[in-house]
């Protein structure tokens, strides 16, 4: 027998109390475990998935923040579209970077998705697969390959569909009008990431079917035109490419209802939306969401800075630069809720000091009887600090439990809003150091009671039946 | 074993010092078994708290197993009390959450130890003294006489000099109480321990070598 066995006992007969009390230590364990836990991993998260995307140009309209976090990090809606002659542009080398010599400038599209997951599809071509690098190295597949859709082919059929679209904009008749592109079975064709193929058990030679929007959501509707064969699943990055449909570009413009989205209106001034809306149109005029480059030397990124600060309807962003920013943001949320976290700790060990010091009364007795038999003060002290030093070891125990029960139950609801991955088996150092502190402080909560127990008359106490 | 002289203890009642006890001289040998009677408020019980090292005289001296109590700081005696005092009280005073066995290591925990031999110690006590079946019991499941028979095997588990008792039969029938009480006597003789029991009952103060009334002399003995 020892004295923390009796520490035990005295939890265990006071059973409801006891719950109750560590009940207030779970949740505020599981709090701010749970708030170490996103701030870690959204750093984690976000650090290391911006490896590989040096430079995003996307829509004017919208802020750094929101086209770094949808082209990478697939949150929320794309903010808008800029004209394909930016990318072109780009891998010219001609007026906008044009001495920047990116070593690639991929086009994407996006806005479909598949499955309950709403995994995102990305509409783009094959140097996503040859020359887009992933922390310095090409994508790897676990199984497959790339498909194969490239920028030439691209702008072939975009130039196709320049035509048909201008003979709409002319009027002519449907007899005399050139055919629309048709959808080109070769490139039916899409890889995917590998968390995709592990959530939904996708194999090689299986098949997708992208749908339009968010799986679920009102108007949403599937594609089947674009039903697409999968050639090639991505090895992990741990980044949200393993959550991601990769399929080619020209499915993206020709699937049935992308039509009125696939060509940007320029703003001229002077002409009405109608009147522009009749004018021809070109090849540098089809819509896309993002395109990411890597320019080739340091002087590039300054270069495009510069061009792109006056461009009318483009700008560029720097996920190395709004990632570290966007943390900052993060952590000092995290750092708030944090320090409420503390004060519920703090509320906890309080209903401690009080759920035990209201048993002193009733315990006066018991305590003299371990004292006739030689407790001394320092052994009573000691098992009324350990009983809340249990209670609350055993508290922050089931918060932490309960943090990673939360993680897993939550793991696609968050990866979907934010597009953090909450790893929930991982047990991690600060957890130990947690369930440290928190014991710690239950123990120093015990103190109070503690000192009123050790001081416990024993004659007095001894002589008197309760 | 025993030496007091000169001792005295008063309680404060409000602006009043009530004495409570007070004994000019008493001897007590080793291996002696003596009663200590007197009349209610006589200070029986403060004086075995005195002999115990619960309580500290308000003056004199207490030699008990070769050590000055009243010289001792309050964790001294409370360790002096584990280790060579064992104590039965008229309640029993057994912990109600703790089985049998338990409440007889608690003697030995907050005494010489509550290791392996402990409580091999506490499981042949409860065995001689006819609990071998009942030791996982709680005191609600055992009966009056059985728990004065598991606080008798706490008081001895630290295997004692000094045996205190303060009033052992007074919650049960004399027939019963009289058996346990002839066994710990047993027990205690044949282990040469000193006994000081404190009693109103004359045929239990009749079971003791020598008998000490406190009401009548201020602590001068009276034999038997």
């Amino acid at each position: 027998m020892r004295l923390v066995s009796i520490s035990m006992r005295n939890l265990r007969i006071r059973l409801v109390a006891t719950v109750l009390t560590a009940t207030s230590i779970i949740v505020a364990t599981a709090l701010y475990a749970a708030i170490l836990t996103m701030a870690e991993q959204t750093k984690a998260r976000y650090e290391g998935s911006i490896g590989g995307f040096q430079a995003i140009a996307g829509p004017n309209g919208a802020s750094e923040l929101e086209l770094v976090l949808n082209t990478i990090f697939n949150v929320g809606e794309a903010p808008g579209l800029i004209p394909l002659e930016v990318c072109q542009k780009l891998r010219a080398g001609r007026g906008i970077g044009r001495r920047s010599q990116v070593r690639y400038a991929i086009p994407q599209a996006r806005g479909d998705s598949i499955s309950s997951f709403n995994f995102p599809v990305i509409a783009t071509i094959d140097e996503m697969f040859t020359k887009f690098e992933w922390k310095r190295a090409p994508l790897q597949f676990d199984e497959g390959g790339p498909f194969s859709f490239s920028y030439a082919q691209l702008i072939e059929m975009a130039e196709q569909l320049v035509i048909y679209e201008n003979a709409l904009r002319a009027e002519v008749k449907p007899e005399d009008r050139p055919q629309r592109p048709l959808l080109q079975k070769s490139w039916r064709k899409c890889v995917i990431g590998a968390r995709v193929a592990r959530a939904l058990g996708l194999e090689l030679g299986q098949v997708v079917t992208p749908v339009h929007g968010k799986v679920g959501e009102f108007g949403s509707h599937e594609h089947p035109e674009a039903s697409c064969e999968i050639v090639g699943i991505l090895a992990p990055t741990n980044s949200p490419i393993d959550s991601t449909i990769y399929l080619p570009l020209g499915i993206h413009l020709l699937i049935d209802g992308h039509e009125q989205g696939v060509f940007i209106a320029p703003q001229i001034p002077g002409k009405s939306p109608a009147q522009i809306e009749s004018m021809p149109t070109n090849v540098g005029r089809i819509g896309l969401t993002a395109v990411i480059a890597d320019p080739k030397d340091h002087m590039g990124p300054q270069i495009l800075r510069r061009e792109f600060g006056s461009h009318p309807e483009a700008q560029v962003a720097w996920p190395q630069d709004v990632v570290p920013k966007f943390l900052r943001q993060i952590g000092n949320a995290a750092d708030a809720l944090a320090v409420i976290a503390w004060l519920v700790l703090l509320v906890a060990a309080v209903s401690i000091t009080v759920a035990i010091y209201n048993t002193m009364n009733e315990r006066r007795r018991e305590i003299a009887i371990m004292r006739s038999l030689g407790a001394r003060s320092v052994q009573i002290l000691t098992i009324i600090t350990a009983e809340a030093a249990l209670l609350s070891f055993f508290g922050a125990v089931l918060g932490l439990i309960l943090c990673h029960v939360a993680s897993y139950a939550l793991q696609g609801l968050v990866e979907d809003r934010t597009g953090v991955f909450l790893d929930w088996a991982q047990v991690r150092l600060w957890e130990l150091w947690l369930l440290g502190g928190v014991t710690s402080l239950g123990a120093l909560a015990g103190l109070a009671p503690a000192v009123k127990g050790s001081m416990t008359q024993v004659a007095d106490n001894l002589a008197q039946n309760y | 074993m025993i030496h007091l002289r000169d001792v005295t203890k008063s309680y404060s009642r409000g602006e009043q010092a009530v004495l409570a006890c007070a004994v000019d001289r008493l001897d007590i040998d080793s291996g002696e078994q003596v009663a200590l009677v007197g009349r209610s408020g006589t200070g029986k019980t403060t004086l075995l708290h005195i002999l115990a090292g619960i309580l500290r005289p308000d003056r004199g001296e207490v030699e008990i197993v070769g050590q000055r109590l009243e010289q001792m700081g309050e964790s001294a005696r409370d360790r002096h009390r584990g280790r060579h005092i064992g104590m039965v009280y008229q309640t029993f005073n057994l912990l109600q959450p703790f089985t049998a066995l338990e409440n007889v290591l608690m003697g030995a925990l907050f005494g010489r130890g509550a290791d392996g031999d402990a409580r091999l110690r506490a499981e042949a006590l409860l065995q001689k003294v006819g609990l071998a079946d009942r030791m996982h019991h709680r005191p609600s499941e055992l009966s009056v006489g059985q728990v004065q028979r598991v606080a008798i095997c706490r008081a001895l588990v630290n295997d004692p000099e000094l045996v205190l008792m303060d009033e052992p039969l007074g919650n049960q029938d004399k027939a019963t109480g009289g058996q346990v009480l002839d066994l710990m006597l047993q027990i205690a003789a044949d282990d040469h321990k000193t006994v000081v029991m404190v009693t109103h009952d004359p045929e239990s103060a009749a079971r003791m070598q020598r008998t000490v009334d406190l009401s009548t002399l201020r602590g001068q003995e009276v034999s038997r």
